[in-house]
């Protein structure tokens, strides 16, 4: 038996699954102590298994999101050693922010130096300002750390966290390295309360299980790692959702994913089944970070987006006014529309047919005409949004000539809708996308469901330099030195192991198969017209999916 | 967060699967370094920057410039397309407003290719900043456009095209021919008889430094093209001068090509060549796409520079002092200063060109038709190695009625004669390419 939680801002949603069924569901308001909520749910659920055992349970949460966007952090000093480039400057974050010197270049040379006594004054600092939460953060750090962890080594002695760039987030791009780094840094303690609280909850409940918990990918990661880097809990709930909808109707082809909600709805794409991950990572409180993440775009358009008739043409949204009039709203909404079109019979829909009357007779046409035009204005909104996106997915820059000849375009073929409207709107979304729109079964409980089924995801990036003999998987923290006739088929097959075992590592299972090779590139590099060796560039990923499909 | 003062759209394509030879400079790492640092700087995280995929160009786009002996497939391979095609994105971008300037940071580079095309010179097949151009005019029609060469060689085949165009002004600056491929690129190179003073050639001795450099800007380029006032200000952005060039004699850096950026304000910069690639190639490309969206680039710098080892002789800079005084009388008092042959109606050069990539010799003989109404037909006869005896004919956008008529009779008299292997024309007045043969 798992469980499946899923914190969102208002509900937190509970599953109980058991050999793919769906045994038993728990809705809670989000409100007052998360934990207190997050135990209701629990202490429902395990009732529900009457006895047996529990193999996981996995929670997404948003815990660590509204500790930084609600400014509950705790003050975080960070150490950036920029080398040249774009002034360090301009990636403040923290207090204090220091800039050391030293340098770092692509290859991974040491370019400037950085000594003991450049550091040490800002440590007496911080010492006496009783910081003791650090962020450390080097250009090109991914592919030396040697920096980053001189620093952490001088710091140690007063630090209680110390987030370091290249075991935060292993892609390039020093200013969201800086970033994550520091989130991380400032989440840490709040999650490590609730860490420790869940799992004295857990303990009391007699639930004795792994806990897992949802990352922004779509993935999960044991707790014991997310103690470690808090930072990748952050903003799960729309991956739970999308993960939640392919264990209830797994895809293989490419496809558009719709959680209609009441002000917004959530768009996120499918490439042959798999959803679509940010080429970077999300912003968090203004600032873009390495936090990979599903990519999910948002639109101001929900069931309750109110209606307003000016200058001639409805409009809808992109505010809401309170619920539907079905539901007892102010004013009239999109629901409504759809209410005395016939396409959903929710609440009062009287009350609707009364809003959009009054509507009608402003604009001078029948109710239905009306809601007609209400409705079509809604799903122009909807189409073209869901074509700017499939645009800007399919333009994606590439670097080489086979990709551009061999153009690979993402051409849904489906629409998946979930959300308190999907039911309602799917057959209007189908003609207007001109796409089959299906709503999985169990779609109010999606998020909950792909919570508790979604797999790990855990990824391994490696740079070998043969002529150097360097060889470097910044994540693993591994640093060593390899011959020069290392080639890119060891490198690959490395990876692989290297990821397998970090896996058993964590305790996760999963088959060699499911490990997709993203980059395996090796480049000659040459001075003075002679190869001096070659310049390996590996990424291995256990890509997003479910661990199990739902019973029909 | 870093916001771009000129919003930029930079295309980046560094064809990791394409080389001349596997230890060429033009070879796939070469821009791998570039994308690294542009990565780990988070360039396009810059507010008011964006990536663009380049356009693959048509054989039509490379047609209405060039004359592909034998065709436009023989001379080509995707990966020049595609550069082509990056270049033609970046101008795309200007034109629709949808970012104000651009960067096509593509490979490989054009700027040595001429009219007729035979195969590799300089490591370049078509021209890519002259097809862009043609692209450009074939949507708005005759604009006026100054291409600013700042590669370390001349731009011999840049200068080539534009040799006879009133309305393109051709400016190259490079290490003196004297000292480095191709061996030209001197002041009394200042265009044909139609085009006077619009090729302006700036040799510079060899370790000229930032000083030096930004001086021959200041004190020849500026007053040239304030003067000139060109509707599209065209770099091309060889990063070669470079004090770390392992082919080329310059002591330029990455600070001196963003100022240099700064200074020309192009609205289109095209990369061409530049084969530090560790060294100088990711901190000058940062540099010019940070001063091109105006963007503070003042820490960006070589990890191994040292300003004092690769400052000039007071020499060199009065030298380019002098340079200053004489060059822009090419632009602004233009006089005939080589002797033009005539035959009859036409003007007429002969020479022997030299394609060092490919090790082809190709002799042609050019004739442009002494037109009282507009710069003149042009027709080039051009044999090779590879390809006998060939014919090119081509009117020029402004060209007149008479002319177009005349390269057009030309064009069909040459059809039924068997002494031309190929026989081509482009009439870019009535927006015709057509190939016999």
């Amino acid at each position: 038996m798992h469980i499946g939680i899923d914190v969102g801002g208002t509900h937190t949603d509970g599953v109980l699954i058991k050999e793919g069924r769906v045994m038993a569901a728990a809705k809670e308001p989000t409100d007052g102590d998360l934990l207190t909520t997050i135990t209701s749910v629990l202490r429902k659920l395990t009732a529900e298994a009457q006895g047996h055992a529990i193999s996981s349970v996995n929670l997404s949460t948003t815990l660590s999101t509204n500790a930084i966007v609600t400014g509950t952090t705790e003050p975080v000093a960070v150490f950036a050693i920029p080398g040249p480039g774009i002034r360090a400057e301009n990636y403040r974050i923290g207090d204090p922010f220091i800039v050391l010197p030293g340098a770092i270049d692509h290859r991974g040379t040491v370019t400037g130096r950085l000594r003991e006594r450049d550091v040490a004054p800002h440590l007496a600092a911080c010492k006496a300002a009783n910081i003791t939460a650090y962020a450390v953060v080097g250009k090109f750090s991914t592919r030396n750390p040697e920096h980053e962890l001189f620093v952490a080594d001088l710091l140690r002695p007063q630090a209680q966290v110390i987030s370091l760039g290249h075991r935060v987030a292993e892609q390039l791009n020093f200013g969201r390295r800086v970033a994550t780094a520091y989130f991380n840094s400032a989440a840490w303690r709040a999650f490590h309360r609730f860490a420790h609280a869940l799992e004295g909850a857990l303990a009391e409940l007699g639930v004795q299980t792994e806990v897992n918990i949802v990352k922004a990918d779509g993935g999960t990661m044991p707790l014991a790692l997310a103690r470690e880097i808090p930072v990748q809990s952050i903003f799960s709930g729309p991956a739970a959702s999308v993960m939640g909808i392919l264990a209830a109707a797994p895809q293989s082809e490419d496809a558009i994913v719709l959680d209609i909600g009441g002000t917004t709805t959530d768009i996120a794409l499918l490439l042959d089944g798999t959803p679509l991950l940010e080429r970077d990572g999300i912003t968090l409180a203004g600032h873009p970070t390495l936090v990979r993440a599903l990519q999910v775009t948002s639109i101001a358009l929900g069931g309750d987006s109110v209606v307003r008739f000016e200058g001639g043409a409805f409009r809808v949204g992109p505010d809401r006014l309170g619920p539907c009039m079905a539901a007892g709203g102010p004013a009239p909404a999109l629901m409504d529309a759809v209410n005395v079109l016939g396409y959903a019979h929710y609440a009062d829909t009287e009350r609707s047919m009364a809003g959009i009357r009054e509507l009608a007779m402003r604009q001078g046409s029948s109710v239905r005409e009306c809601a007609r035009q209400i409705v079509d204005t809604a799903m122009g909104i909807l189409s073209r949004a869901v074509g700017e996106f499939l645009a800007l997915v399919n333009s994606r820059p590439v670097y080489t000539i086979q990709e551009i000849l061999q153009e690979r375009r993402l051409t849904p073929k489906q629409v998946l809708l979930i959300g308190g409207p999907a039911k309602a709107l799917a057959p209007l979304v189908e003609t207007a996308l001109e796409l089959p729109a299906l709503v999985p079964p169990h779609s109010p409980v999606a998020n909950a469901i792909g919570a508790c089924l979604t797999r790990p995801t855990q990824g391994v990036v490696l740079t070998v330099d043969t002529a150097r003999g360097r060889f470097t998987a910044p994540g693993l923290g591994i640093m060593k030195t390899v011959p020069r006739t290392y080639t890119l088929e060891q490198a690959v097959a490395e990876a692989r192991a290297l990821l397998s075992a970090e896996l058993t590592r964590q305790g996760i299972r999963a088959h060699a198969d499911d490990i997709h090779v993203l980059q395996a590139e090796s480049f000659n590099m040459v001075e003075n017209n002679v190869t001096i060796g070659r310049n390996i560039r590996v990424r291995c990923q256990l890509r997003p999916g479910v661990l199990t499909t739902l019973a029909a | 967060m870093l916001r771009a003062s000129h919003s930029l759209g930079v295309i980046f394509f560094p064809a990791y699967d394409w080389s001349i030879s596997p230890t060429h400079p033009e070879r796939e790492e070469r821009l791998l370094y570039t994308q690294d640092q542009f990565r780990e700087e988070g360039v396009f995280d810059i507010e008011g920057i964006g990536e663009y995929r380049p356009l693959v160009a048509s054989p039509e786009d490379i047609a209405r410039v060039h004359f592909c002996f034998p065709s436009v497939e023989a001379v080509t391979t995707h990966s020049h397309h595609i550069s082509a095609g990056g270049a033609i994105r970046a101008a795309g971008l200007v034109l629709d407003k949808e970012r104000e300037r651009a960067f096509a940071i593509v490979r490989p580079p054009g700027h040595h290719a001429m009219r007729c095309v035979h195969g590799s010179r300089g490591f370049c097949n078509i021209n890519i900043e002259a097809i862009m151009v043609e692209w450009i005019r074939e949507r708005m029609g005759n604009v006026r456009v100054a291409i600013v060469d700042t590669d370390c060689h001349h731009g011999d085949g840049t200068q080539d095209i534009y040799w006879h165009d009133p309305d393109t002004l051709f400016i190259s600056l490079h290490q003196d021919g004297r000292t480095l491929y191709p061996g030209t690129g001197f002041p009394a190179e200042c265009g044909g008889p139609k085009a006077l003073g619009r090729t302006i050639n700036i040799p510079l001795p060899p370790r000229t430094s930032d000083a030096g450099y930004l001086m021959a800007v200041e004190g020849i380029v500026k007053p040239i093209l304030d003067h000139f006032k060109p509707d599209i200000i065209i770099n091309s952005a060889g990063q070669d001068n470079h004090y770390s060039d392992p082919i080329t004699n310059m002591n330029f850096t990455a600070q001196g090509y963003a100022r240099l950026t700064e200074l020309l304000g192009p609205h289109i910069a095209v990369l061409e060549g530049g084969y530090a690639i560790k060294g100088a190639l990711p901190y000058v490309n940062l540099g010019i796409a940070l001063a091109l969206a105006g963007v503070d680039y003042s820490a960006v710098r070589e990890p191994d520079l040292d300003p004092e080892r690769i400052r000039e002789h007071q020499s060199t800079l009065d030298y380019i002092k002098a340079l200053c005084d004489h060059l822009p009388q090419v632009y602004f008092e233009p006089t005939q200063r080589e002797e033009v042959e005539r035959e009859g109606r036409f003007f007429v050069r002969r020479r022997s060109i030299f394609y060092d990539t490919d090790g082809i010799t190709e002799n042609q003989i050019e004739r442009l038709r002494d037109c009282p109404y507009c710069p003149g037909w042009l027709h080039v006869e051009s044999a090779s190695d590879r390809v006998p005896k060939s014919l090119g004919i081509h009117v020029p956008i402004q060209g007149c009625d008479n002319c177009v008529d005349e390269a057009d009779a030309l064009f069909r008299k040459a059809q039924a004669d068997s002494s031309f292997a190929h026989v081509q024309l482009i009439d870019r007045v009535r927006k015709r390419i057509r190939h016999a043969r």
